[in-house]
């Protein structure tokens, strides 16, 4: 490919805060809340999908006859209100979290698993090996992530285990082209023929001096990989390709509540900010290691 | 140059192949039979063979592959299911519709995002214009578009009823005017047609540009801080050139070159948007096209919508290489 992407820019090599020591207060503040706010997010919610049974006012499924599409407030014990069974919203939403972040995290992990290894190997071997891994990577990067997952998810079905499996595959080409990039830089340097000259094997090479080199690129753009993971999880469920209902998730929460928006639109709006909160944590922080790593991104 | 070209050329084709081999594949493992679909799950054993025979799924899977890569390359995507007629004349006319929202959201996304991204660069040292910017733009990168699309229906259509809940205007209409030349002979018909066009896309065109001006925001901003730290803007400011003119007819034209090469992720994007927001806003279009054919299990027809989906992407994408190279000689194929 001629035109490298944005993401394989990273620039490794270069000191990572040069001006760190005689930066003002506000300096520091500039550089560190967003990823501080970010990552309190992130946390907030990863702690509320594990603790959903503990934090969750109500239980998911319960119906309340009584609360059939209440507003917000308008009974006391639904604080979100209710959806069209007298379903507790923000429950829901709570239960939905589990659905978004384990698509979220055990997906991009899958992109990480695959496509890493893979990346790496073409960028340290080169030859034909890597024009196979390197073609069939673009093959499935033909398809955007959406339509790829969505593709993958219509000829499985939609389980929690076909999502992420979707996502994970329709992400992993990333994975290669980023893993490879980086280890094309990588293998130039002085400390590799040091290695190689000591005699250790291509694998070793590989694997304990390109691998930990590429790591840190590697895990800022895992993080921003999350947010789109979340975002296409949510985006087939919207679609009703996702988990079925009667399992909450954010997307067919929004998707349910689509029917009620003239009556009811709290249960469509806390669904989907629900859905940007997560998506906008995960941004932040990728973001913010993104430009700490790179500083011509900076732009100072 | 025309080395560079032709090599373009050669790697896309394979791609090509590549991805429409991934849907064939991936559209024969799907479950359930189509002739089951068609039929009824009452259809008599003979009635379900005689299906297979006429769509020919009793062949080799071979030969299946071979003829549908033929037939697609000649556009020939076989029978809608439900519908019953080609799928290509289905397509055809679902395109139009697409066609405009991709382009006026690009239109929206793009009196969006370049501004705020070039005042974002310049503005880089004063956190209270970058910051709020950035986090507008951080913004539109995280908001899901169909949960934006909901919020202007819920605001726009439902509380202010100044635009339609659904729908897509009559297209067809106006292309049939432009065809047949009515256009020009009764302009007053035609100019209404095209208002209520695009009284139907403003709402979605609103709400996949925004989501992508996030997109073209930031590497706008990316652009424009790699030009204006290039030696002829140093030049041009040496020159004692004004900071507008410095700004506007250098730095401005030559960020727009690196600009061109998103247009192919761009459409990429925006091509994904339409699925959801063709969806939110029940727009005819293709990507409704294709989730509602996926619905009804309508193989040809979702095959077809996303065979075309790539496409798209896969010619635009080596259209704006070659642009590239035309644009900034400096390129050479690696």
């Amino acid at each position: 490919m001629a035109i490298s992407r944005r993401a394989d820019s990273l620039d490794l090599g270069v000191p990572l805060d040069r001006e760190g020591a005689h930066r003002s207060l506000g300096g520091h503040l500039r550089r560190w809340l967003p990823i501080g706010i970010g990552i309190l997010m992130a946390v907030a919610m990863i702690v509320l999908a594990a603790a959903a049974p503990l934090i969750a006012p109500l239980s998911p499924s319960a119906q309340y006859s009584d609360a059939v599409l209440k507003g917000p407030g308008a009974v006391e014990r639904h604080l979100l209100g209710t959806d069209e069974f007298g379903r507790d919203i923000l429950s829901r939403i709570i239960w939905g979290a589990r659905v978004s972040l384990q698509v979220g995290l055990a997906s991009v992990f899958w992109g990480f698993l695959v496509g890493v290894p893979l990346g790496i190997l073409a960028g340290t071997r080169g030859g034909a090996l890597e024009t196979a891994i390197m073609r069939s990577a673009d093959m499935l990067m033909a398809f955007p992530t959406l339509l790829l997952a969505l593709i993958i998810v219509t000829a499985l079905g939609g389980t929690l285990g076909n999502e992420i499996m979707a996502i994970g595959i329709a992400l992993t080409p990333n994975f290669v082209r980023l893993a490879r990039s980086l280890a094309l830089t990588i293998r130039e340097q002085d400390y590799i023929m040091a290695a190689r000259a000591l005699g250790g094997g291509q694998l070793r090479v590989m694997a304990r001096h390109v691998f930990p080199n590429a790591l840190y690129a590697l895990v800022v753009v895992a993080t921003l990989y999350i947010a789109t993971a979340i975002r296409t999880e949510a985006s087939l469920s919207f679609l009703g390709l996702g988990i079925p209902p009667p399992t909450p998730s954010w997307g067919n929460i929004l998707s349910e509540g689509r029917q009620y928006i003239k009556c009811c639109p709290w249960i469509t709006t806390f669904s989907g900010l629900a859905i940007m909160l997560a998506v906008l944590a995960f941004n932040l922080v990728g973001d913010a290691l993104r430009d700490l790593l790179d500083p011509r991104l900076r732009g100072e | 140059m025309l080395q560079y070209i032709l090599r373009r050329v050669v790697v896309a084709v394979p791609m090509l192949l590549g991805a429409m081999s991934i849907v064939f594949f991936t559209m024969r493992i799907l479950p359930g039979d189509p002739c089951v679909a068609i039929m009824g799950d009452q259809a008599t054993t003979e009635a379900l063979a005689d299906c297979t025979k006429n769509l020919g799924l009793h062949r080799p899977l071979a030969v299946q592959y071979v003829d549908y890569l033929w037939r697609s390359v000649q556009f020939d995507f076989g029978n809608s299911l439900r519908q019953g007629y080609p799928v290509s004349e289905y397509i055809a006319r679902m395109f139009p519709h697409t066609l405009v929202l991709v382009l006026s959201s690009a239109v929206v996304a793009a009196l969006i995002g370049i501004p705020i991204g070039i005042i974002s660069a310049l503005k880089r040292r004063s956190p209270l214009i970058d910051y709020p910017l950035r986090i507008i733009a951080l913004l539109g990168l995280s908001m899901p578009v169909f949960w934006l699309g909901i919020l202007l229906l819920i605001v726009f259509s439902l509380h202010l009823n100044i635009f339609p809940l659904i729908g897509g205007g009559d297209l067809d209409g106006v292309i049939h005017m432009l065809k047949n030349g009515e256009a020009f002979t009764s302009p007053r018909d035609f100019l209404a047609a095209v208002g209520d066009v695009l009284h139907h896309l403003a709402l979605p065109a609103l709400a996949l540009g925004f989501t992508l001006a996030a997109t073209v925001s930031r590497l706008s901003r990316s652009a424009m801080l790699e030009v204006i730290s290039q030696d002829y803007i140093r030049t041009a400011r040496a020159k004692g050139q004004v900071e507008r003119a410095v700004i506007y007819k250098h730095a401005f034209r030559n960020m727009m070159v690196p600009l061109l090469t998103i247009i192919g992720l761009f459409v990429a994007v925006a091509l994904t948007g339409t699925v959801l927001t063709e969806t939110v806003f029940t727009r005819p279009g293709l990507g409704k096209m294709l989730v509602d054919s996926i619905g009804a299990r309508d193989y040809p027809l979702a095959q077809g919508a996303i065979t075309v989906f790539t496409m798209i992407i896969i010619v635009v994408n080596l259209a704006v290489d070659m642009l590239y190279a035309v644009v900034d000689p400096r390129i050479t194929y690696r």
